[in-house]
């Protein structure tokens, strides 16, 4: 057995790969130009993916210096892998840098609390928004580009800093630690650097696309959904790289370690997906609620299939041993969830970014049309955001297109006559049937200044303009409520660029750390499982 | 352990591995091995020793089935029919605020199913004797054990051999 072998990346491949990237490529054209007028579809196709891959790669390096930290052996061989996907974060900068310019060029609608038409954090303002006053300090152009490309420049500093100390540990001439030493350096202060700054990261690049909506769990959850997809691309590129014949080394015992880690982190992920949601609907606050509310009404496909492609298949097929062991269950199995979280992060990103730009486009009328839209406005500008709080198990019910529409407008009514400030907990109040009325809301007495008749023909014209919306949001409406074909070519673009440029920086070293301190341990990997019908344990 | 007043003819090894090594020789030369004691699981050995996957993991599936159907049922029962309450305006039958019990009442019944079955099938009830063959093996010892009682004095010579051709620690007779 040759240790010292190279990957050699075939011109095949590369054209292979181009040719995934121009699919890519022309995908998003296509998504660009049959688009509503702020391009909705390309920008949150543009978004996804880049947070999705550059995600991939963060997390590859995180989870390999979390590793190097804990003193883990098994992964020697396996190394190089995490190492060459830690590398594209320098890609994912550029992807990320693209947005960031859009925010400061006002490219796109992604984020509402960027709005151009009209200043929402001015008091004095007719579109005062006053939650979005009160994040202007964060969610502002300066710290979105901070938090998106400042953190993955530090990020990429620390692993092409990690990836060439355990290169240059490869010419090493006598056995000793110096590059080792080095390298647990630079793991063990990426751990924090990682686990802090990420959570910026996701706050800011997909957290405040909703940008009145937070979750305490929210990093927590995504990040993982982000491990998960790195955990099973490292399983497809390994049984990729041994069906051409490299890593002989890399056993059915490590690919049953990583099928651990898939199987541990899927239920994980469920743990925080519950978490999330549970905490939220349990305390029915109207400004928490109405995240679950549009996806589970208007997106019911994209929110049960992201419990069964992530939780479900996962947990069913990986119980077992011997699953874990198996090249083709493996892979089948690392598909479905790797499909599964970029599925999770489209869930994340796509229903409030269609908001963003329903409301964009709802203020730019305003602000042109007639004089009466423009002084209801601020109501109606609020209670977009801040739709129906009913308890979620009630609009779990309500999932019938037609029933849905009435109940929104109902909702808005009670919203647009009762309350006017952020947290609006009364409507759920409304509609559960709680024994105990409302908590009027500071604020109420103040609304209730409105004319009556006003807030009923508020009411209706909003409704009106939700109708509109309602229509289009059928759960099986292809590229808006679950990924078309067109975001399928899109995420294989995508993936073709991480590929290429993954197996570009595979090929620059040994497919296997040669100086590595747990080489031996790792090439004597043994999990000391027992499965029948796999012949003794000739390992 | 095997019925009583058996002989049992045992050499101690201090290594893991070479005992993996022993187990493979006297594979390779037909013995019947009665048991291997180990103070920890030691990786590997289940395969060479020939023994079959253990079917306690299914009887985990179903005793952990049955808790969550157990959980999810106590919960709906009581708090839909028996005792009717409404927290926070939500309705009673609440399935999100029944999940944290049905996945701890999952891993309850798994958790004492199988550690009873295992106890059961072990013979370990309260006030068992330790029917112990050297107590080292329970610290730093690795034990093969021949059963002997009614083995000729050659075959007894020839299990001694290999004890010593395998590089075992201490050869000892003992009838339990």
């Amino acid at each position: 057995m040759n240790l010292n072998t190279q990957f050699v990346f075939e011109n095949k491949t590369k054209t292979l790969l181009i040719g995934g990237m121009v699919l890519g490529a022309v995908c998003l054209g296509l998504t660009f130009f049959n688009d509503d007028e702020y391009h909705t579809r390309f920008w949150t196709n543009w978004l996804h993916n880049s947070v999705f891959f550059t995600g991939i790669a963060f997390m590859s390096m995180f989870f390999l210096s979390a590793q190097i930290t804990a003193f883990a052996g098994w992964n020697s061989v396996v190394r190089r892998v995490w190492e060459a996907m830690s590398q594209f974060m320098w890609v994912g900068l550029i992807l990320m840098g693209v947005i960031a310019l859009g925010i400061w060029g006002h490219f796109h609608h992604l984020y509402h609390w960027n709005s151009l038409d009209i200043n929402i954090t001015d008091p004095e303002a007719p579109h005062y928004d006053r939650v979005l006053a009160g994040k202007k300090s964060f969610l502002n152009p300066v710290w979105f580009t901070v938090g998106t490309i400042g953190f993955l420049l530090i990020w990429y500093y620390w692993a092409k800093n990690l990836r060439q100390a355990s290169v240059d540990q490869d010419t090493m001439e006598t056995t000793e630690l110096k590059y080792y030493r080095k390298q647990r350096k630079w793991a063990a202060s990426f751990l924090p650097l990682g686990g802090f700054l990420s959570t910026v990261f996701l706050w800011q690049a997909v957290m405040s696309i909703d940008p009145h909506w937070y979750s305490t769990m929210f990093a927590w959850y995504s990040m993982i959904s982000m491990w998960l997809g790195a955990l099973s691309m490292t399983v497809m590129l390994i049984i990729y790289l041994k069906s051409l014949g490299y890593l002989e080394y890399v056993t059915q015992n490590h690919l049953h370690d990583i099928g651990k880690f898939l199987f541990g982190i899927s239920v994980f992920w469920t743990y925080l997906w519950f978490d999330q949601f549970m905490l939220i609907w349990y305390a029915n606050n109207g400004e928490e609620t109405i995240y679950f509310n549009e996806r589970m009404t208007h997106y019911p496909v994209l929110f049960w299939g992201n419990l069964l492609l992530n939780f479900v298949t996962p947990f069913l097929i990986l119980m077992r041993n011997d699953t874990k062991r198996k090249f083709g269950t493996m892979f089948f199995v690392a598909l479905i969830v790797f499909f599964g979280h970029w599925w999770d992060y489209f869930y994340m990103i796509k229903p409030g970014a269609r908001i963003a730009a329903h409301e964009a486009k709802e203020l730019a009328e305003g602000k042109h049309g007639g004089d009466s839209h423009s002084s209801v406005a601020p109501t109606t500008t609020e209670h977009k955001q801040e739709t129906p709080a009913q308890p979620a198990a009630e609009s779990h019910d309500a999932a019938a297109p037609a029933a849905t529409e009435a109940h929104a407008a109902d909702g808005h009514t009670h919203a647009a006559g009762e309350t006017h400030g952020a947290t609006d907990t009364t409507a759920s109040a409304a509609h559960a049937d709680a024994p105990a009325g409302g908590t009027e809301h500071p604020e109420g007495e103040k609304t209730a200044e409105h004319p009556a008749a006003e807030a009923a023909t508020n009411a209706a014209a909003h409704g009106e303009g939700h109708g509109h919306e309602h229509d289009e949001s059928k759960a099986f409406k292809l590229g808006y409520t679950i990924p078309g074909l067109e975001e399928i070519g899109i995420l294989i673009g995508f993936l073709s660029l991480f590929l290429f440029f993954f197996f570009n920086q595979l090929s620059k070293a040994s497919l296997v750390p040669l100086k590595d301190p747990y080489l031996e341990e790792s090439l004597h990997h043994d999990t000391g499982a027992l499965i029948e019908g796999e012949g003794g344990g000739h390992h | 352990m095997a019925a009583e007043n058996t002989k049992v003819l045992y050499g101690l090894y201090n290594d893991e591995e070479d005992l993996k090594v022993a187990v493979k020789a006297a594979n390779a030369s037909h013995l019947d091995i009665m048991d291997v004691f180990t103070p920890f699981p030691v990786h590997g050995l289940d395969p060479i020793l020939g023994l079959k996957e253990s079917r306690l993991h299914y009887l985990g599936f179903i005793y952990g089935a049955t808790g969550a159907l157990f959980g999810f049922l106590a919960m709906t029962w009581i708090f839909v029919s028996d005792w009717p309450t409404m927290y926070g305006g939500k309705p009673y039958w609440s399935v999100p605020a029944f999940i944290p019990i049905t996945f701890e009442m999952t891993v309850l019944f798994a958790a004492w199913g199988m550690t009873i079955t295992f106890y059961t099938i072990c013979g370990m009830w309260p006030g068992v004797k330790a029917n112990t063959l050297d107590h080292r093996i329970t610290d730093d010892k690795f034990c093969i054990a021949f059963d002997v009682t009614s083995a000729s004095d050659s075959a007894v010579d020839n299990l001694k051999g290999f004890f010593k051709n395998t590089q075992a620690d201490e050869v000892n007779i003992k009838t339990m």
